[in-house]
């Protein structure tokens, strides 16, 4: 607040009451009024009616709320998600930091191609991605086909409706929202810094760990907050590649489009939201801290 | 770095696992590839054959031909809306001064952040009450919220490139808002406007679940159309159609990249 008012002090200058000079602060303001119409519209109020919704029901009040903690059914679902939704963080996390370092000192064309394969995937559909799975984790598919014609097992493996297939399947579609944020804070780091401990001694490991990793500790921890809310909301995939255990994404839509449960549907829906939104707050203060305290919609 | 040699053989080491985990990332969907053009009427790998039966099967079926139409006639609209409001939204919320602008960008970021399960759940209601559920109204509305982050955060960026100094040049010389804009700033971000829009495009382009939620079978789109096919057949035409899936989403990708090389954008941006 205290840096905006001092920047634009000399640029906007009182003028006469009623004619005032124009200037890009103030004229600029109304244009939100367009979009934040939109959100309102077709983002609060939606979100306003999933909460109402959940209040609704048959009997009103919190008896669905009461209904989703009392029941065993979708307390392990809730449950189930917030593990695997932490599994897959940290799979994600252990795949991904390597990559961003090692890709962080590239240049050139191979920088290019690096990026490449981290944004295609990134763009391409999660049906498409979640497809590829089915095809080559299935009974008959291309992982049992390939380890049978080596003679490495005998029975084609087990690796679909065991969670085991959906987990691999996630870790690999978050790995670019994970990769991404810790990339480009790795990118900003002085390199100065690393040749100062490096000067005044220290081993490579040495320097990475008291000097390397705190500074890209902002970036991981937005890179987690992503995948880790992200897979909180995962639906595709679990229900395609998912077993008998499901998450709550799945489960949501199973009350709602199957069972017209919408009540109970709106509970879940309003619990994964608050969950969110917490997290969302998290990741806000992360990304600003990461920003040098610069807020996310001011110049540098 | 200075290294002695059990370093340097961390360092490659370190370098080897970053080159297994992009080609774990990118191989996976390769792999579906040689599936469609399989001679076999199952998926079997490697296939016994090359037939190019289920490109045939692909192009000759009516459901993908109107869910591609489909998908395209609404991703261009709620592209062209999200850019739009996106922009907007960017140049007041860059180059504005207002009370409360952490909180609003916040704002701007969020339909794309929470899950969409949520704000299906949400909207599926509201289209039921303005009773446009089903129809062509919802789904692009439904998508335009969720794309309008894209274009906002391209659009911010590319605002944030430049000093806003280049616009109070312009007005100090007299030029009006509309001027100003129309000559200074819109040529400075066209480059991100272009970018955000293809971006855009391409996500609702790939959108499932507010597809299930507010498309019949008369409007679904194509993500759709193969979510369907997934639960109840999984033939190769699956595979043949996801192909042509991804070159079309490589070509979007190969424009955004080329958008972003040869914009006018990074000639004009001395000023960080």
């Amino acid at each position: 607040m205290l840096q905006r008012t001092t920047t634009e002090a000399p640029l906007a200058p009182p003028g006469r009451a009623g004619r005032r000079p124009w200037s890009p602060g103030r004229g600029n303001t109304l244009l939100l009024l367009p979009p934040l119409l939109l959100l309102f519209a077709l983002f609060i109020l939606p979100l306003g009616t999933v909460i109402v919704q959940s209040l609704a029901g048959p009997t009103p009040g919190l008896a669905q709320y009461a209904e989703v903690l009392t029941s065993r059914t979708s307390l392990s679902v809730l449950l189930y998600t917030f593990q695997v939704a932490l599994l897959v963080t940290l799979g994600a996390l252990v795949l991904s930091y390597p990559v961003a370092f090692v890709v962080s000192r590239l240049s050139g064309n191979l920088l290019h191609l690096c990026l490449a394969m981290i944004l295609v995937p990134f763009w391409t559909s999660t049906v498409i991605r979640t497809y590829a799975w089915i095809v080559i984790l299935q009974r008959r598919g291309v992982l049992n086909d390939l380890f049978l014609d080596l003679g490495l097992i005998e029975r084609p493996l087990r690796l679909v409706s065991n969670g085991v297939g959906m987990q691999i399947a996630m870790v690999h579609i978050m790995l670019p929202f994970m990769i991404l944020p810790i990339l480009s804070t790795m990118r900003g780091i002085d390199q100065n810094l690393i040749r100062a401990a490096s000067v005044m001694g220290a081993n490579p490991l040495r320097q990475f760990l008291s000097v390397y990793l705190p500074l890209s500790l902002p970036g991981v921890s937005a890179g987690c907050i992503l995948v880790f809310i992200t897979s909180l909301g995962f639906y595709i995939t679990p229900a395609l590649l998912g077993g008998h255990r499901t998450m709550v994404a799945v489960l949501i839509e199973q009350q709602a489009s199957r069972l017209l449960n919408w009540p109970l549907a709106s509970a879940l829906a309003t619990i994964l939201l608050l969950a969110t939104c917490l997290l969302f707050i998290v990741y806000e203060r992360t990304m600003r801290s990461a920003a040098g305290g610069r807020p996310a919609g001011e110049p540098a | 770095m200075t290294a002695s040699a059990p370093w340097r053989v961390a360092g490659v080491g370190l370098a080897a696992f970053a080159g297994l985990v992009l080609i774990f990332l990118v191989l996976p969907t390769l792999v579906i590839v040689p599936m469609s053009f399989s001679s076999a009427t199952f998926l079997s790998f490697p296939p016994p054959g090359f037939s190019l039966q289920w490109y045939e099967a692909f192009a000759n079926s009516p459901d993908y031909r109107i869910a591609i139409l489909n998908s395209i006639k609404i991703g261009i609209p709620a592209a062209f809306l999200a850019t739009v409001f996106g922009t907007l939204a960017a140049l007041a919320l860059v180059r504005g001064s207002l009370p409360g602008k952490r909180l609003l960008s916040s704002m701007m970021l969020a339909p794309l952040i929470l899950p969409q399960i949520v704000l299906a759940i949400g909207l599926y209601p509201v289209m039921v009450r303005l009773g446009i559920i089903g129809s062509y109204p919802a789904i692009l509305l439904g998508h335009t919220v969720v794309c309008m982050p894209l274009v906002f955060i391209t659009v911010a960026a590319s605002l944030r490139s430049y000093a806003p100094t280049y616009e109070l040049a312009a007005m100090t010389l007299g030029a009006k808002p509309w001027a100003t804009f129309r000559f200074i700033t819109f040529p400075m971000i066209r480059a991100g406007v272009v970018l955000g829009f293809i971006f855009a495009f391409t996500f609702s382009f790939d959108e499932l679940i507010l597809a299930i939620f507010l498309t019949s079978p008369a409007t679904r789109t194509v993500p759709r159309l193969l979510w369907e096919h997934l639960n109840y057949q999984m033939t190769p035409v699956i595979a043949a159609a996801t192909v042509v899936l991804l070159v079309i989403t490589l070509s979007l990708l190969v424009a955004a990249a080329l958008v972003n090389r040869f914009g006018p954008r990074k000639a004009g941006a001395p000023a960080r």
